[in-house]
């Protein structure tokens, strides 16, 4: 049990640190090599408009920021932060490094931004970049031995509904309030103006409790908060 | 023998509960130390997360604090709290290679960045300034400037403060940054880079200064942590193509008929050392040309004959003919209502004086002199009445601003909301600088769609008002326009 939540710690302090970080560095860097500036701080699908179109963020499979595995990014459980986490590296790239869950694992992957009409969605999908990060992560689903998960937990999940890991508050182009939710369409309403990214982890322990039989949960929340300007 | 034999298997049976006791007793123990493991290994599993949030916020601390106080408005501004010996006067750069640290010590422990023997040393200065950029390390020892922390009056209070170490402050290169701004394939080392508002440039005549600011927090369990911003200074930069410019649909104009009441688009005054230039803007703009924004304008001028009832010739910049009344085309932030709430905010935001509420001029701040403009924002109507005062800096109107000409207004006025300007009493005052209207509101006083144009502007100034009128001066909105905060152009956290 402490194993799968020190992960899920371990997880949620990462994921925060790369959405703090999202959008850097900015184009105000100047130069014309896509693959060292960021041109968003949060990318999506080529065949949602990336980089020139955005989409629309949604919740519960809506919106406009569909991926070619019929995803939806950003969406409630898939994310891809575009950064250089390693800006002291003179030969660094600009990353993409997506947040996906798969089932019950939440995967990780990081792959080197490339240049112009390459799609954030391909890249971070292809074989072998996509690595387990966080295990029986229950947000959207239950593991096969606790098929009850969420039902057995009605304040974790409301109506026993699905629990969002991401959802996101974009700027506000009619303040206040400084920040609003990215739902519905509208102008404010797109990855490249994503302020806040709220995560929800809800995580189990492998094993349901011998003595009740209840699944063991834990629900984890942290908020990144992107500082780079908009692009 | 019967009993003997009961009495010898009693025997045989003692001390089984002491046994089962010692058993019990090993169960709870056992499970009290798996449990007492269990809780110290979340504890510790929490405190871990629990520190990595802290230490990054105390660091953010940092840089915040020291991009507010780059601002000369900050009342614990740098320029006021360290006037020598530290930061160079606004407007002079800072040298590539200078480094300049905000330290924060706790209990009076030495903080010396400077020094890589110290308990807090700032190794990563070498990671950007190091060998291939010829500064190996900050001056020894570097200009110092106290936290507010350790500084009156929070010092004598001892609140805990941020548990950020030091901000270090200085100029950034391609070389340092790792970029190439010019495209020449050299990663220039010693040339400072500016920001041009847009991009980073080599070249002084840009814009601003960028500056790094790096910031260093330490938790007493060892938890370190160094982030960074690249920041700017942003200045307002309005601009106005008009000596007043009514910005919406349909405005409604209404101008009185004295021969002294003048809107002049040419260029007066001199303030300080800034004299006004050969250049001219219209008298009287306007912004949308498909309305009846033109002809309420004009059918609102006096015309002849007889000649001396001719008002057109008050409405002038000395070359285009008269009226001068032009359509303008603005910066797309001020076509749409959502712009204009947002250049509302953002003044607001960097206000000497923000008054929530109708107010008069007895809400004038006191401190406003020719050499000390100031930025007020009323969020209500203003009302001057009987004022024979003169106001200077910029004034921000939410509400309808009632203008009694005994006063006069030096620099920039905006009145974007209910975008209303009305004057009807008699007075020798005026204007000088730029006077711009927005309506945000709809006719009930609700709020337009954020992407809409602006509504009715109304310039109402009846024709029984003696005012003198409005007279464009570029030195007085120069000297008017606020200095805006210390932009973030970048954020990153460095990897430790």
């Amino acid at each position: 049990m402490l194993t799968s939540f020190q992960e899920a710690r371990l997880g949620l302090d990462q994921m925060v640190r790369d959405i703090n970080d999202a959008g850097f560095p900015p184009p105000a860097f100047a130069g014309t090599d896509l693959t060292k500036f960021a041109i968003t701080p949060f990318g999506w699908s080529i065949g949602s408009g990336y980089s020139s179109t955005p989409c629309q963020i949604g919740t519960a499979g809506g919106g406009t920021c569909t991926t070619a595995s019929v995803t939806n990014s950003p969406g409630d459980f898939d994310i891809i932060v575009e950064t250089n986490p390693n800006i002291q590296d003179p030969a660094s790239k600009v990353q993409w490094i997506r947040y996906q869950l798969v089932g019950t694992t939440l995967m990780r992957g990081v792959a080197d931004k490339s240049g112009g009409g390459t799609d954030p969605d391909a890249v971070t999908t292809a074989a072998g970049v996509l690595v387990p990060f966080v295990q029986n992560v229950v947000n959207n689903a239950c593991p096969p031995q606790i098929p009850n998960c969420q039902t057995a937990y009605p304040g974790i999940f409301p109506g026993g509904a699905p629990v969002p890991i991401f959802s996101y508050a974009c700027d506000n182009s009619s303040p206040p309030p400084a920040t609003v939710p990215c739902l519905g369409p509208g102008a404010d309403n797109s990855p490249t103006n994503i302020r806040d990214v709220m995560i929800t982890l809800v995580v189990a322990a492998p094993l349901a409790d011998a003595a009740t039989g209840m699944p063991r949960l834990v629900q984890l929340n942290g908020r990144g908060r992107r500082i780079n300007p908009n692009q | 023998m019967r009993t003997g034999r009961q009495i010898r298997t009693r025997r045989t049976e003692k001390g089984i509960a002491l046994l089962i006791s010692i058993f019990i007793l090993l169960l709870i123990s056992v499970v009290a130390i798996a449990l007492i493991v269990s809780s110290g290994t979340e504890t510790a599993l929490a405190g871990n997360y629990r520190a990595s949030t802290g230490v990054y916020y105390a660091g953010l601390s940092g840089l915040e604090e020291t991009r507010a106080r780059l601002l000369s408005k900050n009342p614990d501004a740098f320029s006021t709290t360290d006037p020598t010996n530290f930061l160079p006067p606004a407007g002079t750069a800072l040298n590539m290679g200078d480094a300049y640290y905000l330290i924060n010590p706790v209990g009076g422990e030495p903080i010396t960045p400077w020094d890589s023997a110290s308990t807090y040393p700032d190794n990563q200065f070498g990671v950007e300034f190091g060998l291939s950029s010829g500064f190996f390390s900050p001056t020894n020892p570097s200009p110092t400037a106290l936290s507010v922390w350790n500084r009156n009056p929070l010092q004598p209070l001892g609140i805990p403060g941020p548990l950020y170490k030091w901000v270090r402050i200085n100029a950034v290169s391609e070389k340092s940054l790792g970029i190439d701004v010019d495209a020449d394939n050299l990663a220039d080392s010693t040339t400072p880079l500016y920001f041009d508002g847009a991009h980073f440039s080599n070249s002084s005549s840009a814009g601003p200064q960028v500056l790094e600011l790096t910031s260093f927090a330490t938790l007493p369990n060892g938890s370190q942590k160094i982030v960074q911003y690249l920041v700017a200074p942003t200045p307002l930069n309005l601009t106005f193509n008009a000596a007043l410019t009514m910005d919406g649909n349909n405005v409604l104009f209404t101008v009185p008929n004295t021969t002294n009441f003048w809107v002049r688009g040419s260029d007066q005054f001199s303030v300080g050392s800034c004299n006004p230039g050969p250049g001219v803007v219209d008298a009287v703009g306007y912004t949308n040309s498909s309305d009846s924004s033109q002809s309420n304008i004009l059918s609102a001028i006096q015309t002849g004959p007889p000649s001396n009832k001719d008002r057109q010739g008050n409405y002038t910049n000395g070359v285009a003919p008269n009226p001068d009344v032009s359509y303008e085309t603005l910066s797309p932030n001020l076509q749409t209502v959502a712009g204009l709430n947002t250049l509302v905010q953002t003044i607001t935001q960097n206000a000497d004086v923000v008054i929530n509420g109708n107010a008069t001029q007895s809400s004038m701040p006191s401190g406003m002199s020719p050499t000390s403009p100031m930025t007020i924002v009323v969020n209500g109507d203003l009302t001057f009445n009987g004022w024979h005062n003169t106001g200077y800096g910029l004034l921000l109107v939410t509400g309808t601003f009632t203008f009694d000409p005994d006063a006069t207004w030096n620099g920039i006025v905006l009145v974007i909301g209910k975008g209303v300007l009305y004057s009807h009493q008699s007075g020798s005052g005026q204007f000088n600088g730029a006077v711009f209207l927005a309506s945000t509101l709809d006719s009930s006083g609700n709020p337009l769609p954020p992407a809409s144009a602006p509504g009715s502007p109304n310039f109402d100034f009846t024709t029984s008002s003696g005012s003198n009128g409005i007279y464009y001066s570029s030195c007085w909105i120069q000297a008017s326009m606020p200095g805006m905060s210390y932009k973030v152009l970048s954020f990153h956290e460095i990897a430790q």
